[in-house]
């Protein structure tokens, strides 16, 4: 119920889309870019002070939450939660990223008659703004911060794990963006896919985790699953779900061995790699394993796998530092390290680890995003990042020393600064009695060993930048050319104020925290630690507490860091063991990926057949197996069907079914094993009219007269299109079948006809004997409609838009087919041929003309005259018959959709005899898209036309009787003779369509 | 007699199949045909009355099912428009492949 929380994140998102606004908006370039860094820190800074007004409830001990439903049907909740834990990480997230959107508007504008630093900007077009005026890859960066920053703000305020999941993957992305901000640079291009596909890989394993903890406490809301800890722990799956949980936190944690993507990420805008790569994502992972801790911890898993992984990540990551010349990694590296400690304390169950955990996060927030910002300020300043070429730069930039000097002081754990509590109160956890002896030994060894070699890192990068001499502190091995060393220092200058006001800030905290060790932060991180650890935490900022062993291991700490910064040069000589080093391991996963892909994609060989043939296996498979095809006959079925069998009497329509499905089946035998195509298409036709056989024998007149003419209209496309397929190819691709593909072709199919077949006999055997339809279409066909015919009545009455749609799309595929093979007709302009609309339709004189001696059928065969007095006869009685069959389908056999093929047919018979262009000039009359357009147009107004005639839409209605036309017995102008005159239009326009394009005679194509 | 038929049926179903799979486009298209052929005898089939008289309002007897035969009506002319449009593709393809096996045509670049 917390609006504040609302609020703050509303914020963001509204300067995000600010940012996103300026990217097109004209204004934006009108502002420099300076002062449009401080006017977007304004979303952030709301947001910080939004949420110091709601800290004082917080301190005291409330928890904030506020929730509203998402997805009901889910039972999701979009939640939000405030407590201690998730203010600090909130004040960090949204106090540090003002600080670095001002930083950034002085970063990325450049120096006058200068170019910007280091390439950081995006693109060309950022090079060709004349000055430093908001420019679109600018707003790219800010909107890309911005929305990370609500990213990350949602993260630590989710109360859902949903939610929390949902923001996670958020700043993961954020990321990606923002390191592969310069998209043109490869290694950025890599570092960032690297970034996204090791945190990526750890989110999908972090929402499965949630999943399970989901589960198990049976709620996505994370307050729910704090309190039922007990139940989490005892469960079977816990490791597998700590172990998911872990590996989401380790990866976005850079807990080694997922440590090698930070590094990889420095390609990012150094202001970016100061808020995300250090100050508040990779923290992401400490916050999550924090907040999960009353549900989670606190088991001798929990403890190994944290106290392992994080004392690992602390020494790995702070000796690889002290190697590194780039500025940027070198943080980097002490990240890891910081982290890795971080990580550590969570593993331990007592008040002090959550006490040094709470303060090792503020302490080191603050100098490790002070740090990052004075490496962004030395780049732009000097244009240069190697350690081993920067040197003597206080001269030039002296307020930047200070403060580099006051961050680096911190990070080296040296009183008074803050970052010295945090070493203190971190030794102090790892001496504590809980812990078991090794333990004891082993982590305090490690801490000052990191501790010494952070030490000597914070030295190294504050003295060989600003004070010694380029070059110092390196082994020659390693120091390269020796003519461009001074180079850089020849242009650095100061940076500006507001540059200086980030890192100022951040530094001078750490001084004022560890000098005046201020009540309000104690209470803060009081407050924090008691959150994560779930009970009452004190905190206490003295810097000393007299003499004891964690003051004396400081020492040793300090004193050894001192020594390894002297001998830092022949440490960074000795050669890096070529230990496991996880980028190899990356790389052999994503080239073993690779190379998965190359096998998956080797099985597509491009033969449409053996697709073919894996979807088919694939279906039959699970028919069969989801179907449980053998148990079909369990029990009553078969008994029944074979009484039906043999007790059935032998009827003349039983025997005459029973040869006609024969016939049928034999002639599509025939039509495999024929050789030649057109033979094998005339025996297709016997088997269709051996069906059409069949139907009737149901008896069902109308349909078998459909099948009929259908059959031969299939017949003659089959015909037309065949003679457009280049013969010798289809026998030579006949003779390539080869053995083992006619195996498996015939497995297949009689694997397919078995499937069938006992799919038809359960079909058959359990089909209801009673209909609930079928009674009511028989009882009110005549009344109704007026049609004796029941299956005329359903088709252009009871199921009437249906019908029609289905004339529709019977005319789209005509269309279709017109449209597919028009570029033939576009030919064939070109080539100067008469086209449709070029000749006269003068009907008498084509009439009277003579006919051509050498009239040709189709494909150029000369047909004989008797043949040419069938085809004449034939149109005009197809005319007779479809008229007859649309007058009186509602009462006898047939109906429109017969009426229009056996029209067609007519029509197809000329194109066969007389030739494509003979037949073109003689019916011209018969234009498919007009017969499509009238067909259409009056099946629509003659079910339009019955509401304004006191009925419904598609309601039956009798023109002829209304207006009292003398018409003969047994003819209606009713709205079902209209709808079977629209069919036999709509059917004839199409196939003449299909027959047209088919037909016609393609030369260029052969 | 349902014996008979449910035979009937697979054994068109599994000869349309054979010849869908076979590397000839036009013996394809006639698998298509017989397949749906099967299909439609079978819609027939499972109609809720074994009728033997027409589906006639004045006709007397036991009436055939006139459901599955208005639905199969429609099928039988829908399934013409279809096939016509894949002979269309399928001339389209020899002529752009200028090949009638089903094989040869890879790839989308012609």
């Amino acid at each position: 119920m917390n609006d504040a929380l609302v609020i703050s994140l509303i914020a963001c998102a509204v300067g995000a889309s600010v940012a996103g606004v300026f990217t097109a908006s004209a204004l934006g370039h009108r502002i420099p870019t300076r002062v449009m860094g401080w006017l977007l820190a304004i979303a952030p800074a709301i947001v910080f002070v939004a949420l110091l007004a709601q800290s004082p409830a917080v301190l005291a001990g409330q928890t904030l939450s506020w929730s509203v439903v998402w997805i009901p049907s889910l039972g999701l909740h979009f939640s939000l939660l405030l407590d201690g834990l998730s203010l600090l990480f909130a004040l960090l997230v949204s106090g540090i990223g003002a600080l670095v959107v001002v930083y950034a508007g002085y970063y990325f504008a450049p120096k006058h008659g200068d170019e910007k630093p280091g390439g950081e900007n995006g693109g060309p077009q950022s090079r060709t703004t004349p000055h430093s005026r908001f420019s679109n890859t600018d707003a790219r960066f800010f909107l890309y911060v911005l929305l990370f920053m609500t990213s990350m703000l949602g993260l630590v305020l989710a109360g859902d794990v949903i939610t929390l999941f949902v923001f996670w993957e958020g700043t993961s992305i954020t990321s990606f963006l923002l390191i592969a901000y310069k998209t043109k640079d490869e290694e950025a291009r890599s570092g960032a896919f690297k970034a996204l596909f090791v945190t990526g890989g750890g989110g999908i394993a972090l929402l499965a985790g949630l999943l399970f903890a989901s589960a198990i406490s049976g709620s996505t809301d994370l307050a729910t699953i704090l309190r039922s800890g007990d139940a989490l722990r005892n469960d079977a799956w816990y490791p597998v779900m700590l172990g998911l949980i872990a590996f989401g936190a380790f990866t976005k944690s850079v807990q080694a061995p997922f440590h090698f993507w930070l590094p990889k990420a420095m390609t990012a805008p150094t202001p970016a790699s100061a808020y995300l790569h250090s100050a508040t994502m990779v923290k992401a992972g400490i916050y999550l394993m924090a907040r999960l801790y009353p549900a989670l911890g606190n088991t001798p898993m929990w403890f190994w796998l944290l106290i392992v992984t994080g004392g690992a990540t602390m020494l790995l990551g702070a000796i690889s530092g002290l190697r590194q010349s780039d500025l940027k990694s070198m943080l980097a590296y002490s990240t890891v390290s910081q982290l890795g400690v971080l990580m550590m304390l969570i593993g331990k169950e007592s008040p002090s680890a959550f006490k040094a955990l709470a303060i090792g996060v503020l302490a080191h927030a603050l100098y490790k995003g002070a740090l990052f910002m004075i490496a962004g300020i030395v780049d732009h300043g000097t244009g240069v990042r190697d350690l081993r070429r920067l040197g003597h730069l206080w001269r030039v930039m002296p307020w930047t020393f200070v403060v580099c000097s006051i961050a680096a002081l911190s990070m080296a754990g040296l009183p008074p600064l803050f970052g010295f509590l945090a070493k203190e109160t971190l030794l102090a956890a790892e001496l504590e009695d809980v812990l078991p002896r090794l333990i004891r030994i082993v982590l305090p060894g490690i801490t000052v060993l990191t501790g010494a070699l952070m030490l000597a890192q914070a030295a190294s990068l504050t003295l060989d930048a600003f004070v010694t001499k380029p070059g110092t502190g390196w082994p020659a091995s390693r120091l390269g050319s020796d003519d461009t060393r001074d180079m850089p220092n020849l242009h650095a200058h100061e940076a500006p104020a507001g540059m200086l006001l980030g890192p100022a800030i951040l530094a001078g905290l750490s001084l004022v925290i560890g000098v005046l060790q201020p009540e309000t932060i104690a209470s803060l991180l009081a407050s924090t630690a008691t959150a994560a650890y779930g009970a009452k935490v004190k905190v206490s900022l003295e810097l000393f507490h007299g003499v004891n062993l964690p003051l004396i291991l400081s020492g040793i700490a300090i004193a050894l860091g001192v020594v390894l910064f002297t001998l830092r040069s022949p440490i960074r000589g000795i050669p890096s063991v070529p230990a496991l080093n996880m980028n190899l391991i990356y790389d052999g996963v994503l080239r073993g990926l690779d190379r998965a892909a190359e096998v998956v994609t080797r099985t597509q060989g491009g033969r449409i057949r053996i697709y073919l043939a894996v979807i088919l296996t694939t279906l039959f498979a699970l028919v069969i197996v989801f179907g449980e095809l053998w148990r079909v006959f369990d029990g009553v079925a078969l008994p029944d069907l074979s009484r039906r069998l043999f007790d059935e009497p032998l009827s003349v329509q039983t025997a005459l079914r029973a040869f006609s499905l024969l016939l049928a089946v034999a002639a599509s035998f025939v039509s495999i094993i024929i050789r030649r195509d057109l033979l094998a298409i005339i025996a297709l036709g016997s088997s269709g009219l051996a069906v059409a056989v069949v139907i009737a024998l149901e008896p069902s007149p109308d349909v078998a007269l459909v099948q009929a003419v259908v059959d031969v209209l299939t017949l003659v496309v089959l015909v037309l299109a065949l003679s457009r397929l280049p013969r010798a190819q289809r026998k030579r691709a006949e003779g390539l079948n080869g053995a083992g593909a006619q195996t498996r072709n015939v497995l297949l199919a009689v694997a397919g006809g078995a499937m069938v077949t006992v799919l038809c006999l359960y079909a058959f055997a359990s089909r209801p004997r009673t209909s609930l339809v079928t009674p009511y279409y028989e009882q009110n066909a005549k009344p109704l409609t007026g049609a004796a015919d029941i299956v005329g009545a359903i088709v252009v009455d009871f199921r009437g838009f249906d019908t029609m749609i289905e004339i529709t799309v019977f005319s789209m595929a005509g269309i279709g087919v017109f449209s597919l093979l028009r570029y033939a007709m576009k030919k064939r302009e070109t080539a100067g041929l008469p086209t449709e609309g070029e000749i006269e339709p003068d009907l008498a004189a084509l009439l009277q003309r003579p006919l051509p001696p050498t009239i040709t059928g189709i494909d150029g065969v000369r047909t004989s005259p008797f043949i040419h007095a069938l085809a004449y006869i034939a149109l005009p009685l197809s005319f007779v018959l479809a008229i007859v069959q649309t007058i009186y389908g509602h009462d006898q056999p047939g109906d429109g959709f017969t009426a229009g093929v056996t029209l067609s047919l007519g029509v197809g018979f000329w194109y066969v005899v007389f030739g494509y262009d003979e037949t073109r000039s003689r019916l011209r009359f018969l234009r498919p898209g007009l017969l499509i357009g009238a067909g259409i147009l009056t099946v629509m107004a003659g079910s339009i036309a019955p509401v304004f005639l006191g009925g419904g839409f598609f309601s039956p209605f009798d023109f002829g009787a209304a207006l009292g036309l003398p018409l003969p017995k047994g003819f209606y102008v009713s709205t079902s003779f209209l709808f079977e005159v629209a069919i036999c239009l709509v059917v004839l326009g199409a196939a003449i369509f299909i027959i047209d394009t088919l037909g016609h005679p393609e030369r260029d194509l052969e | 007699m349902e014996i008979i038929k449910a035979l009937s049926i697979g054994a068109l179903f599994g000869i349309g199949l054979y010849q869908l799979l076979r590397r000839n486009v036009i013996r394809s298209a006639i698998g298509l045909v017989i397949i749906s052929n099967a299909v439609n005898l079978f819609l027939l089939s499972i109609g809720a009355y074994d009728g033997v008289v027409e589906a006639y309002a004045k006709a007397v007897g036991q009436r055939s099912d006139a459901l599955p035969q208005a639905l199969i009506l429609t099928a039988i002319v829908i399934s013409l428009g279809g096939f016509a449009f894949v002979l269309a593709l399928l001339y389209v393809i020899a002529a752009r492949y200028r090949t009638g096996d089903s094989d040869e045509v890879k790839g989308l670049s012609h």
